[in-house]
């Protein structure tokens, strides 16, 4: 792919307004609450858009539209039944307790409504994950950036790591989310052309049905899989991700979903920083209307994809040592469909999805560190302005980390395998504390804890004694699962039922915390926030609502 | 600051250098493409642009 100077205009044109928002809003920043919480007053549409944009990074572009091209349509599961009901249930029910009970993050509601080591394991566990997160996310763009226009992976990663310090340092938390709406506006104009171009090319979506219908995939299988994503669910070798359905609804659809939309601090920060609790709740509803329809300018173009390497016009999938290498479908797509021009957009596209990406998770990181780690347990009563300068100083020492993650990604091959990993590992568990914290008053902190660390080793244990396309397995075999994904989405299930079996039973043997202590922090002890002068369209449960028919449509029309 | 400024800028400059390319070197086209991409999208994104600095406008009018 060649870049034209009007490409590499656009690119500086976008950096430009990124690094002025930054700019423009340093002033804005005076206490450690401004720069880690944006002192809970941004606006509820962007906190809403930034409550999306934060979750699509460079590796969910890439991965998904890879993942479309390997799977099919059946990929927009990770949407249709993970994420979409995962943020519906957090708007309505979760948010009351996050919002209501003033915690500035994710572990420090766990420290107020269990204890301090249950904070303590969150916190840690979760500052590690967002440093690799964020390293992998560098690792994809770096990689794709000097695979695609050869530009060199240090330089590439270096640059964009560096615009993303100087806005996050100058303005904060509210910097980065102001962005995060700007990107996510840019990832849309960059990547829509293309889903339209390329399903125009392969024939409409009808055209594309027909010529999957005669096609024989390379793993023998029908092409008719590629467009359907639930008729094939039945058994786990008649579909190409290899899951049956009880494993993707258990595992994907609630465990892996939930855990991470419910209990992720880089996605709840964004609602936590709304304006009121009206506005928190409904950040993540009004979110879910576009995080719906992500899935056509994302994994569609990749379906697409498929049907036109066999239309003989030129477009063949890219390949790399004999098999095909689906993390590079968008990009070689780009080059085919877009002239000078738009093909800048597109790149910039590109490259706002890996900074709003790296941005949530520097943030995230910032506002634990800072409240969780360090006033937790480096130092608890320093003047405010102590822990600005460190959330601030915290923010350089992240990026740096994340540079390091990625040079050490560079060494493990599939980017989205690896994530469902150590979201498997750390945030299935997770979900379980969180419901019977939220849901039931009995739940103790050693009864979490306890749960939390057993179901840590239940993953890890699933994970070492069952065996999947030749990974795991290092403690023997006792399982074969067919595909990796089937392998991650059980890993979940084991995870979270043993934490939820090991804090209830744990939790009935111990004293529980005294009912005046839980205000706020537990359902039936807490004033469920009700506005009767809101407009119809302003409340929780009518956005709910709406956004459920268009979910049930979708998944009818793409059965 | 209200965000829609900046965006409103931001996606109108974007489509006014889209639409000129659209417009004045209409001849530029990708491999598999047959349609004018620049001067389509470039049109959207002006409108977008002039939309969200509009609604920006009348914002500050009103209070």
């Amino acid at each position: 792919m060649k870049l034209a100077p009007v490409d590499y205009f656009i690119l500086a044109l976008y950096f430009v307004f990124v690094l002025g928002i930054g700019w423009r809003l340093r002033k804005s920043v005076s206490t450690s609450g401004d720069f880690l919480l944006s002192g809970r007053s941004v606006p509820v549409w962007i906190t809403s858009l930034a409550f999306i944009a934060a979750n699509l990074g460079a590796q969910e572009l890439i991965g998904m539209s890879a993942s479309g091209a390997k799977y099919g349509i059946m990929t927009a599961h990770f949407y249709w039944l993970g994420a979409i009901p995962a943020i519906l249930f957090m708007g309505l029910f979760m948010m009351p307790f996050y919002y209501g009970s003033k915690a500035r993050s994710v572990p420090e509601y766990l420290k107020l409504r269990y204890d301090e080591k249950t904070r303590a394991f969150n916190a840690f566990t979760f500052a590690v994950m967002t440093i690799f997160s964020s390293g992998i996310s560098m690792y994809a763009l770096g990689l794709l950036l000097r695979l695609v226009l050869g530009w060199d992976f240090s330089t590439s990663v270096l640059c964009t790591a560096a615009i993303v310090l100087a806005y996050t340092f100058l303005g904060g938390l509210t910097s980065a989310i102001y962005n995060e709406v700007l990107q996510f506006l840019l990832i849309v104009a960059g990547f829509s052309p293309l889903a339209i171009l390329s399903v125009m090319k392969a024939g409409g979506w009808s055209g594309m049905a027909a010529r999957f219908h005669q096609m024989i995939l390379p793993r023998g299988m029908s092409g008719d899989v590629m467009v359907h994503a639930w008729g094939y669910m039945g058994k786990a070798s008649e579909n190409p991700m290899g899951v049956e359905l009880f494993g993707m609804v258990a595992g994907l659809g609630f465990v892996l979903s939930f855990g991470y939309w419910c209990t992720n601090f880089l996605v709840v920060q964004r609602a936590m920083a709304a304006e009121s609790m009206s506005a928190a709740r409904r950040t993540p509803l009004i979110g879910a209307f576009p995080k719906m329809f992500i899935p056509f300018i994302v994994i569609v173009p990749g379906v697409a994809a498929v049907v036109l390497s066999r239309m003989g016009i030129g477009y063949n999938l890219p390949l790399k040592n004999g098999g095909f290498d689906y993390d590079q479908v968008i990009t070689t797509l780009m080059a085919k469909f877009y002239p000078a021009g738009m093909l800048g957009v597109g790149l910039t596209g590109l490259m706002a999805s890996f900074m709003s990406g790296m941005a949530g998770n520097v943030t995230a990181f910032n506002t634990v560190w800072t409240y969780d780690i360090y006033q937790s347990y480096i130092r608890k009563d320093a003047p405010d302005s102590h822990y600005l300068t460190v959330g601030r100083m915290t923010t350089i020492v992240g990026v740096v980390l994340s540079i390091g993650a990625a040079y050490l990604a560079q060494s493990y091959n599939n980017i989205m395998d690896l994530l469902q990993l150590v979201f498997g590992f750390v945030n299935a568990p997770l979900f379980a504390t969180f419901l019977l914290g939220m849901f039931w008053k009995r739940s103790t902190g050693h009864g979490a804890f306890t749960g939390l660390v057993s179901g840590t080793i239940a993953a890890t244990l699933t994970w070492g004694l069952t065996v999947a396309e030749g990974k795991g397995g290092v403690f023997g075999v006792v399982h074969t699962f067919p595909s990796t994904m089937a392998q991650n989405f059980w890993i979940a299930i084991m995870a979270f039922s043993t934490c939820l079996v090991f804090t209830i039973i744990v939790g009935v043997m111990t004293q529980p915390k005294k009912e005046s202590e839980l205000e706020g922090l537990v359902y039936g002890l807490t004033k469920i926030p009700h506005d009767p002068n809101a407009k119809w369209h302003e409340q929780p449960v009518t956005l709910a609502v709406l956004v459920a028919i268009v979910l049930i449509i979708l998944n009818i029309w793409f059965a | 600051m209200d965000l829609r400024v900046p965006s409103g800028w931001f996606f109108a400059l974007l489509g006014v250098i889209l639409l000129g390319m659209g417009v004045f070197a209409p001849g530029t086209r990708a491999d598999l493409t047959d349609v004018n991409v620049n001067l389509y999208s470039g049109a959207v994104m002006l409108a977008f642009g002039v939309v969200l600095l509009l609604l920006a406008r009348r914002a500050t009018q009103k209070g």
